[in-house]
């Protein structure tokens, strides 16, 4: 293995903890769900790398599931920012607040 | 004709009383009150055929077994002896002339239908308690009595006085039920049965001390229905019924009906010489207590209902004194007599245009002859004047408790005699301030139907000739129904010498004739005046209903009150609605978490997680 597994958890962790300040600092819809994108792609950077790590394919495996459910997920999601924004003309997040207590 | 033939006699007064409850508003108001009078007539003449029945100890029957549950055996069953066809004939007999005048009194009333199906469930109710053999159907027909009491007592139920003088009877009347209801259900687990033949029969074989108490129960429980001290503030409320319901409930019949439940179970009673020297002291007490009360009062029912109550009072003095015969004799002439004065009562409450009041009436003697007369015929029986029936009656029960000869019963002759005077008084006050004089009536004397005043004529000779049924030796009679009634049961009889009994008569003309010129005296020529502080007194009953509300109703309201105010409102209530707002204010409080907002939850996530990442290094560094 070329690249130690230190390099590739420490660069997963941070592309999770900037996908998670993105999806944290932003208020738009679009920008939330790029920053989940970037999170979930840090988790299977992670899986892949333990995966060459300890020879097995089970990580391999279960990334391309993380593929088809991020795409799958990805498909709903943006269909519900189109609805959405049919509703209130924005995409600000904290203009949905129909739940609140 | 069988011996079952004698449940007719209850039975058809309950039928023609469901026919007008189920049709008698659709009915002509002829029929209506021919089916009612004809049930309790042809009860009446079926007494008379049965009569032969009664002979000896009397017929026994069965109809069919009511309840039959372990060893809890109550069948239908009567006793038609002596004592109850005695009794019978003459429940039926008054009902059937109380019926008949109950038509000329009502034939403005609306409501008929209602008050004839009453007043027959009545005389059905009446007849169970007469007839029946077990106490537990005697129990039904007691308080069938009380129902149909309290329904005619508030019969003109729109008017609030009436609706509470019903409710207030029969809650009074409701405390002596419960100690006949502690009595009977002791009376059971003694004995294993109800049966009255059974209990009279094996009575002798109880303790005595469980005697008396079950004589103290019994007392009670008489006292309740038949407005004996110290359970008797019902009874001058109850005049607020219709008269026909005051003649036949509240004179001739119901209140009786402690008399004979006494006397019925006289075997029992008289085994217990304290229960006996008790309940003829309650009676001598009542008798005085309710003769002076009747001495002021002002509304002419009222003046009868202190003096039934008073006469009631000599019927248990009888009891006590074990003349049964006596007592019954007394009950007998009494109902006549008493359900007399009540209708005349309504004649010239009619007659007046609906005026109770004594003060305002004065000189019916000359406006209407014939009631004058039926009445003198009932008051001079109830004053006891010599040879009227009350006279020898009440003689006869004096006499009894004379011959005792104890100290204690001729305390209660004296009571007893001192009573006997006051009545005199207050017959001649109620006599002089209605007939004699000149009228103090403002306004028009009304016209009386016919049914008004003819079935009054036989029952005013009834009433003064009933003497013969029981005339004592001195006066050539044979002692009839003390012969009849033998069997029913008497006390340790204490033969009086006839020097003594002439001696005793001429004490009772005497304290009539002393009533009579004192009445004479103060009330021939009467003008209303202030009545004074002491005749208040007794106008209000020794102030009965006040002392009651002082010490039963005012700290019965108290703890009510409290409970409800103090413990249920406060406390309990207290408790579970600050429950629920400490709920409700802490969800108040944890909903403003719930913003709504994607952005706040997304930080609470990220928040959590940190805590979560700093709890794992810990683990680590610690580790």
């Amino acid at each position: 293995m070329i690249v130690p597994l230190s390099h590739i958890l420490g660069f997963s962790s941070a592309l999770f903890v900037m996908g998670l300040a993105c999806v944290l600092a932003r208020r738009d819809l679009i920008m939330i769900l790029i920053g989940i994108e970037i999170m979930l792609n840090a988790v299977g950077l992670a899986l892949v790398g333990a995966s060459a790590f300890w020879q097995k394919v089970d990580g391999q495996i279960f990334v391309i599931f993380l593929m088809a459910m991020t795409s799958a997920e990805v498909a709903i999601s943006l269909a519900m920012v189109v609805y959405l924004r049919r509703q209130k003309a924005t995409l600000d997040a904290d203009a949905y607040d129909g739940m609140k207590g | 004709m069988t011996d079952k033939t004698l449940f007719l006699i209850p039975l058809l007064p309950l039928l023609c009383g469901a026919l007008n409850v189920l049709f008698g508003m659709r009915l002509p108001r002829q029929l209506s009150q021919a089916i009612a009078v004809g049930g309790v007539a042809s009860s009446t003449v079926l007494t008379l055929v049965l009569w032969p029945l009664s002979a000896g100890a009397g017929t026994h029957v069965t109809l069919f077994t009511w309840l039959d549950s372990g060893t809890l055996h109550v069948p239908v069953e009567i006793l038609f002896d002596p004592l109850s066809a005695s009794m019978t004939l003459m429940v039926t007999g008054v009902s059937t002339l109380i019926h008949l005048y109950a038509i000329g009194y009502m034939h403005r009333d609306a409501d008929y239908a209602r008050f004839f199906a009453l007043l027959n469930l009545f005389v059905f109710a009446m007849l169970t308690i007469v007839l029946a053999d077990n106490l537990l159907l005697l129990f039904l027909g007691w308080e069938g009595v009380g129902f149909c009491s309290y329904a005619l007592i508030g019969f003109w139920y729109r008017e609030e006085k009436n609706a509470s003088a019903g409710r207030k009877a029969f809650l009074v009347t409701r405390v002596g039920d419960v100690f006949l209801g502690i009595a009977l259900l002791w009376l059971f687990k003694l004995f294993g049965t109800l049966s009255i033949s059974g209990i009279n029969a094996g009575a002798s074989q109880l303790a005595p001390h469980i005697l008396t108490l079950l004589v103290v129960l019994l007392l009670l429980g008489a006292c309740g229905k038949s407005a004996q001290l110290p359970l008797m503030t019902w009874l001058p409320d109850a005049m607020a019924g219709p008269t026909p319901v005051s003649a036949l409930i509240h004179a001739a019949t119901m209140v009786t009906a402690g008399v004979y439940l006494l006397c019925r179970l006289f075997p029992l009673v008289s085994l217990s010489s304290t229960g006996l020297a008790l309940i003829s002291a309650v009676g001598a007490v009542t008798a005085f207590y309710a003769a002076t009360c009747a001495l002021a009062q002002r509304e002419i029912k009222k003046v009868l209902a202190y003096s039934t109550m008073s006469q009631v009072g000599y019927m248990f003095l009888g009891v006590g004194t074990g003349a049964v015969a006596g007592s019954m004799f007394h009950l007998f002439t009494h109902a006549f007599f008493k359900a007399l004065l009540f209708m005349g009562a309504g004649c010239i409450i009619h007659l007046c245009g609906e005026e109770n009041d004594i003060f305002k009436m004065g000189g019916l003697r000359k406006k209407s002859p014939l009631v004058f007369w039926l009445f003198l015929a009932g008051a001079l029986c109830l004053a006891g004047a010599p040879l009227s029936s009350g006279f020898f009656s009440k003689d006869g029960l004096l006499a009894a408790a004379y011959a005792h000869g104890t100290p204690f019963y001729l305390t209660i002759y004296i009571l007893g005699a001192f009573t006997a005077l006051l009545t005199a008084i207050y017959t001649f006050r109620l006599l002089y301030l209605v007939f004699g004089g000149t009228s103090r009536f403002t306004g028009d004397l009304h016209g009386l139907p016919k049914l008004m005043t003819w079935p009054l004529i036989p029952l005013a000779l009834i009433a003064l000739f009933s003497g013969v049924l029981n005339l004592p030796e001195i006066f050539g009679g044979h002692q009839w129904l003390d012969h009849l009634l033998h069997a029913a049961g008497s006390g340790e009889s204490h033969p009086l010498s006839h020097m003594q009994e002439w001696t005793l008569a001429g004490i009772a003309t005497a304290l009539f004739a002393i009533g009579w010129a004192v009445a004479h005296w103060r009330y021939s020529r009467f003008t209303p005046a202030q009545e004074k502080k002491a005749v208040l007194f007794f106008l209000h009953g020794w102030q009965a209903d006040r002392l009651v509300h002082a010490t039963l109703i005012t700290p019965f309201a108290f703890l009510s009150r409290l409970f409800w105010q103090g413990a249920d409102l406060a406390v309990i209530d207290g408790i579970l609605e600050s429950l629920g707002q400490g709920c409700q204010s802490a969800g108040e409080r944890l909903r403003t978490l719930t913003t709504g907002r994607v952005s706040s939850y997304l930080a609470s996530l990220a928040w959590g997680l940190l805590l979560f990442m700093l709890f794992f290094l810990l683990q680590v560094v610690q580790g």
